[in-house]
């Protein structure tokens, strides 16, 4: 690597820098010093959100060139969407409305109510810091939280006992992915006390009828968020998020085409952060499509003048799961130790349809396909089947050497599943590991301890 | 090539073991207790193997030498180190080719190993969190029967039934034992659900990894016939018992990795 490059990846570096702190004290700026302090007191975890500039040196460290320009990219789209999110502890909070992970977030929006996704905290704090939501864990565990639950719902109702939770006034969310996630939502109805709204998935989603059901489900939260918040809905606001969303999906598309090509131009964070953030937490944002044509133009650019994402790329694999909130570093590890890298996660994988904007109905019909569909819900409910389809055509797809499951010890929806996963991989004669740890806490598997899973797998399955 | 000496040194939790090998086969071998500091114990059992070889075979003479165990790191003269669970797979490997699974039961962990027709490692799985069927916990129950181990490891051979111990932690089943023992239960027959909870354990551990024949034991637990009894009749297929000492097997495969990469195969 020259020289010039290397001042060249400092600039990217120090630039995003520079700009992620300009919008973190923004915050502090609009708001003033009083309602700062106060913001701080009732809400600790923002300590560690105001660290979120870590995520940049974690994501750009030793990477180089295009996927380091693409990775500072990903951080440079989270950040300015995290202090516009918390703007709304303080602004507009009577329209302020608790959704789950799992419920549209294109609905809340279009009808100009202000969102916070409850599992927000679980998923960033861990990422900034490794040891950020111990706290929360234990608070809900002492309160007679089973230790078995998923650590992520845990670490959410922590937050919610220690009534650190933004002044929502409404609360929507569903039947999914799973037991724990479900059950938390009783508990912060009780905290809380202020009206909920579940939406019911259905259990068998590949037909029509379950598609119009889940469709007619959303029109319901419509009419009913309509009755217990100031919002109202606006169709074409929903037609245009709707639509924005389908261009951003177009390049994710052309993204993940590129990422077929052995070697890789991109990989690990650019493709699953930047698709766990804008998916999720911003979709129909147009910065979200701005960030995924970038994307894209990067990794062709790579294509075309030769260049891996990885220098000496040896393996490709995906990640099962979500991926290892507290230990997101551990691909950039790989990376430079084994030269494997990570193509995809399961999370980042969702089929993707396209929503058909022509009418409202075929818009809620869209948007009922692609939650019904989408990963988690596809992969913790319904047949077991869908698990291993999915995995293996991307395995295919994507031309990978191994599968990593990010056994998640809070997954009991998965933990059966991955018996049986052994057992195909063998027969398939893939290599896999199931990494041994807990989704948000540190203190069930150490770092130390993941590295050493893969450090065997490595020296004794693929033989390095 | 015939004279020239290769050596594995398995430097293990309990026990550090060492081969030496030459193209007619196995020309020295020894076990040691472990010392704390794992070079020190490489250094005894390399010097130990050398001994048994006899005319004057000094750890310098040898050509090719491959660390391997948990200390695999600090032995002294190693020209590189493998995985035990590679060197355990190669070695059973090399001594019956048509192994396929391997129970590898050490002092203070156990391992099932999948082998492929070349002696490399398919899958693998360990248990190195829990002492319960590890030969630690043995050791223990040993203490309760005021026994040694090799005693022990038979007594269940005459047991008329199993009373079952179903604890699943070494410190209670340890407590589960004393119980039993107080209640004057036939000791043969404790023994038996000790030996058959312990084959309960691999059985699960086997499971994930998918228990193809021919199936080993390796590891310094594979002398305990009771164990292998209660193997048997948990996986319903006789476990084969290695020509070379099983407790030596880490470092036999250390020493024919040894030899192959000096041959460069």
């Amino acid at each position: 690597m020259g020289v010039i490059s290397q001042i060249q990846d400092q600039i990217i570096y120090y630039q995003t820098w520079c700009k992620n702190y300009q919008n973190i004290l923004k915050m502090p700026l609009r708001h003033g010093p009083y309602q700062t302090l106060q913001n701080l007191n009732n809400y600790p975890w923002l300590w560690n959100l105001a660290k979120v500039n870590r995520l940049l040196s974690m994501v750009t460290k030793g990477r180089e060139g295009n996927y380091r320009k693409a990775n500072a990219a990903v951080v440079g789209k989270i950040v300015p969407n995290l202090m516009n999110l918390l703007n709304n502890l303080v602004e507009d909070t009577d329209r302020l409305v608790l959704h789950e992970d799992m419920v549209p977030p294109e609905i809340l929006f279009a009808m100009g109510l202000k969102t916070w996704m409850s599992e927000l905290l679980g998923i960033l704090m861990p990422i900034v810091d490794s040891h950020s939501v111990e706290k929360y864990i234990d608070i809900a565990e002492n309160a007679g939280i089973p230790p078995d639950v998923c650590s992520l719902p845990k670490s959410t109702m922590g937050v919610i006992l220690n009534k650190e939770v933004p002044p929502v006034k409404a609360i929507v969310t569903s039947n999914s992915p799973c037991d724990g996630g479900m059950a938390s939502y009783q508990l912060i109805k009780n905290k809380l006390d202020i009206p909920i709204f579940q939406l019911d998935v259905p259990y068998n989603f590949y037909n029509e009828r379950a598609t119009d059901y889940f469709a007619n489900e959303l029109k319901r939260m419509v009419k009913w968020l309509e009755e217990y918040t100031p919002g109202k809905m606006d169709w074409d606001h929903l037609r245009e998020i709707c639509e924005e969303r389908n261009k951003m999906a177009a390049h994710e598309l052309e993204l993940w085409e590129a990422i077929r090509q052995r070697p890789a131009p991109l990989a690990a964070e650019a493709i699953y952060l930047s698709h766990l953030w804008c998916f999720n937490i911003t979709p129909g944002d147009p910065s979200g499509t701005e960030l995924f044509k970038y994307l894209s133009d990067l990794a062709n650019e790579n294509i075309k003048n030769n260049i891996s994402a990885v220098p000496n790329e040896k393996y490709r694999t995906v990640l099962w799961n979500p991926p290892l909130l507290h230990f997101i570093d551990l691909f950039s590890q790989a990376e430079k130790q084994y030269g494997l890298t990570l193509i995809i996660d399961s999370m980042s994988y969702n089929r993707q349809p396209f929503i058909d904007t022509s009418t409202k109905e075929s818009i809620l019909k869209g948007l009922a396909h692609i939650i019904m569909t989408g990963p988690m819900a596809r992969h913790t409910r319904g047949p077991a089947q869908n698990y291993f389809d999915d995995m293996f055509y991307l395995y295919t797809y994507f031309d990978l050497d191994m599968i990593f499951v990010a056994g998640h010890i809070g997954c009991k929806n998965t933990a059966a599943l991955n018996g049986i996963l052994r057992e195909k991989c063998r027969n398939k004669g893939i290599p896999l590991l199931i990494i041994d740890y807990d989704l948000s806490d540190p203190r069930v598997v150490s770092h130390d301890g993941i590295m050493q899973q893969l450090d065997r797998f490595m020296e004794n399955i693929m033989n390095k | 090539m015939q004279n020239k000496l290769f050596a594995g040194c398995d430097v293990g939790s309990t026990t550090g073991k060492a081969v030496i090998i030459n193209g007619n086969g196995i020309q020295g071998k020894a076990v040691c207790q472990s010392e704390i500091d794992p070079e020190e114990t490489a250094n005894i059992v390399l010097k130990k193997a050398c001994e048994s070889i006899g005319s004057g075979i000094s750890p310098q003479d040898i050509t090719y030498l491959i660390g391997t165990g948990y200390g695999r790191r600090e032995v002294p003269f190693a020209n590189e180190n493998i995985s035990e669970i590679t060197c355990h797979a190669m070695g059973a490997f090399s001594c019956l080719k048509d192994t396929r699974t391997i129970i590898d039961i050490g002092g203070q962990d156990v391992k099932a190993i999948s082998v492929g027709d070349n002696g490399s490692v398919i899958d693998f799985a360990m248990n190195d969190k829990c002492a319960a069927g590890t030969g630690r916990f043995f050791e223990m129950m040993a203490n309760i029967f005021r026994m040694d181990i090799s005693t022990f490891s038979n007594l269940s051979l005459q047991a008329k039934k199993i009373i079952p111990v179903t604890s699943q932690c070494s410190v209670f089943a340890e407590t589960e034992v004393i119980t039993l023992l107080a209640k004057r239960k036939n000791p043969a027959d404790i023994a038996a659900g000790i030996q058959s909870s312990v084959a309960k354990r691999c059985f699960a551990l086997l499971k994930k990894i998918g228990i193809q024949p021919l199936v080993t034991i390796t590891g310094g637990c594979s002398n305990n016939k009771g164990l292998i009894k209660a193997l048997e009749s948990k996986l319903r297929l006789p476990i084969q018992i290695l020509p070379v000492d099983p407790q030596l097997m880490g470092a036999y495969g250390a020493a024919v990795f040894a030899m192959k990469k000096h041959l460069g195969l």
